[in-house]
């Protein structure tokens, strides 16, 4: 044990100084002892962090560059929307779906129901009068459909993980309800993609309340608890 | 879950009072874990203490769980994937990333002699922890073959999980009719360089217990009012004292102290189950004698510790939390409102923590196979410092861990005892060398 006759103190160190008052202390070291706490091992910058640094400047680049080509020669159309609509869902795509390590079904969930939002957008502002409402006729439900159908896949392969998977699956089924409305309010004009939508998530509800139904309601209370 | 069920996928347990606000407001910096460590007289072997915790686990089945959210709170969930224990690093009381401790709120790290627990305070406070450790060393030299038994010190797997251990006895104990909130003074903080990558420093000091106790004695005074009184006195002598004009100066100087309520009301649970008293003083004089101090800090301990008082707290928490607004706020937002008032609330009302565990007892079989044992509590960026305290048999043993370089604190502190010509042997895990 080493002292330092300053702080009139033992150490437990091989190191040279003292911790409090930084004199060089007294005393032989005992190599064959290990010093108490490990030795200070700097982070290493991984692969990952790079990767996510890399694609935020990239993306904040090229954002930034389209809106300043967009408003040097502005003719009244902010167009340069539609390409950052874009750059921004392959961000999300990149940070969420492959960089994170949230769960795959939270990962569909999220980007399914984000495409859906940036589609939608793009047709009620950029779509010329006649052509308008292809996102919310096609897109919303033929995209639910098949999440739906992705995130039921993966609980049948992956069986073991299923309750992790369940809330977002049961999610989207509760979102692929709304079209079928929106076509009782002719808001959606073309019935059969929503009502294939409807017809498979009511399959999938009715599946997981005959099949998990303990499951179900112990998940629904959970996140759900006041 | 129902009284001895064997635990299962669907057992879920909501967070208590305590634990509520810590995800919210855990940071990289202000990561709200705590460290219990046991040095043993022998080296530890990793593959014996990774079977004890697998086994100490299913006695715990509140602590095999992890964080997930729900649309209002937060909730712990059976995680039925393995636990592993680790090496220990450099790291004191770093953020738990879940993601890569299979979600685990809690880790156990091994080096030569020591084991260490780590644990983020949403799971529990030092009472679960230590209830677990045990538990852990308890398996481990059972493991090894040592002659140990538990004489109802220990959890084993001979008795079932309680739903007295899974209770919120906050929620218990609470009194709607005494929450008033009583406004505080944002508190004197201690300044310096901030170490590098947010690492830190931890500085540990045995002394002998029955010398400390002694020293309190001596004053007329419990072990923790000597400690908080002196460390009041240090931080006035170090940071204030010729300076006590200066505005920055004007604001009192206070010690959070954590109180374990299981001392003060009949409860068996092993989660947060804390609060706290304070001991406050402006230090304006150039004449303040630690005489005075330890005075003022015992009259503040008496009052703060009146059941009145404890339950007026515990409440002031319980009814916040039980605020229909806040309940009905979706946690997303939820979020900004716990983080906001915890900062204005929490964090910049005191200097420091000084968590005193106390004796921490083992049964006599097992007392010969452990040397000491300590306790750690994370520094951030606004509590620079914080002190942990336990004894075991004579080694009473007090941490100080640090997110500055500056060490003139601890420094002083320590010679306050060695010109008592008190024995001081020292421990740091040196992390401004490098
Ligand atoms: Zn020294």
């Amino acid at each position: 044990m080493k002292y330092c006759d300053k702080c009139h103190v033992e150490v437990r160190t091989n190191q040279p100084y003292c911790p409090l008052c930084h004199q060089v202390l007294k005393g032989e070291s005992e190599l064959a002892r290990m010093e108490v706490y490990p030795e200070y091992v700097p982070p290493i910058r991984t692969v990952r962090t790079l990767t996510k640094k890399a694609v935020l400047f990239v993306t904040v680049v090229s954002i930034i560059t389209l809106l300043i080509v967009n408003l040097t020669d502005f003719d009244g159309r902010l167009w340069s929307l539609i390409p950052i609509g874009a750059i921004l869902y392959v961000f999300v795509i990149i940070r969420l779906g492959i960089l994170s390590r949230h769960n795959i079904a939270f990962k569909l969930a999220i980007l399914t129901t984000i495409l859906i939002a940036i589609l939608n957008v793009i047709d009620q502002e950029y779509t010329a009068e006649a052509y308008r409402g292809w996102a919310l006729d096609y897109v919303t439900p033929l995209s639910l459909l098949a999440c739906n159908i992705a995130i039921s896949v993966i609980i049948l392969i992956k069986r073991i993980n299923y309750r992790d998977y369940l809330f977002y699956l049961l999610t989207i089924v509760v979102f692929s309800l709304v079209p079928p409305v929106l076509c009782l309010f002719d808001v959606i004009r073309i019935d059969w993609p929503s009502l294939a939508a409807f017809g498979l998530a009511g399959g999938i509800l009715l599946g997981i309340i005959f099949f998990f139904p303990k499951s179900i309601k112990a998940e629904i209370k959970k996140r759900f608890h006041l | 879950m129902a009284h001895g069920k064997v635990p299962s996928a669907n057992d879920w347990f909501r967070l208590d009072n305590a634990a509520k606000i810590f995800p919210a407001i855990s940071t990289e910096r202000e990561t709200n874990t705590f460290r219990v460590q046991i040095e043993m007289t022998e080296d530890v072997d990793k593959d014996f203490l990774q079977l004890a915790v697998d086994a100490a686990l299913e006695r715990y089945p509140m602590f095999k769980v992890r964080l997930k959210s729900g649309l209002f709170w937060n909730y712990l969930d059976y995680n039925q994937r393995p636990f592993t224990v680790r090496p220990l690093t450099h790291k004191v009381c770093g953020p738990l990333d879940p993601r890569d401790n299979n979600g685990y709120l809690f880790q156990i790290y091994y080096r030569a002699r020591l084991i260490v627990l780590e644990m983020f305070h949403s799971l529990a406070d030092g009472g679960g922890a230590f209830a677990l450790i045990k538990t852990i060393v308890y398996e481990y030299l059972t493991l090894k073959g040592c002659r140990v038994t538990p004489d109802n010190m220990i959890l084993t797997r001979d008795s079932l999980p309680t739903k007295e251990e899974y209770e919120d006895s906050n929620l218990t104990y609470y009194d709607p009719q005494n929450h008033r909130h009583v406004k505080e003074e944002r508190a004197f903080l201690v300044k310096g360089t901030p170490i590098e990558d947010g690492n830190i420093g931890l500085i540990s000091g045995t002394i002998s217990t029955a010398e400390m106790i002694a020293l309190a004695r001596n004053h007329q005074a419990s072990v923790t009012e000597y400690l908080t009184a002196l460390l009041m006195y240090i931080i006035y002598l170090t940071q204030i004292k010729y300076r006590e004009h200066l505005k920055e100066n004007q604001k009192p100087v206070k010690i959070f102290v954590p109180v374990n309520l299981r001392k003060h009301f009949p409860s068996n649970t092993l989660r947060n189950f804390a609060n706290f008293v304070k001991s406050g003083m402006v230090m304006n004089r150039a004449d303040i004698t630690f005489d005075e101090i330890l005075e003022e800090t015992k009259k503040q301990f008496a009052f703060g510790l009146q059941p009145k008082e404890l339950i007026r707290k515990m409440s002031e928490n319980v009814s916040f939390e039980k605020n229909f607004f806040l309940r009905i706020t979706p946690y997303f937002l939820k979020k900004f409102a716990l983080r906001i008032g915890y900062k204005k609330m929490g964090l910049l009302l005191n200097t420091l923590s000084f968590s005193n565990l106390g004796k921490i007892d083992f049964p006599e079989s097992m007392e010969p196979y452990i040397d000491n044992v300590s306790v750690a509590v994370y520094s951030g960026r606004f509590n620079t410092i914080n002190i942990g305290t336990s004894s075991f048999r004579d080694k009473f043993r007090i941490t100080f861990t640090r997110s500055i370089v500056e060490t003139t604190i601890e420094r002083e502190f320590f010679r306050h005892f060695t010109e008592k010509g008190i024995h001081v042997t020292i421990e740091s895990n040196y992390v401004e060398e490098y």
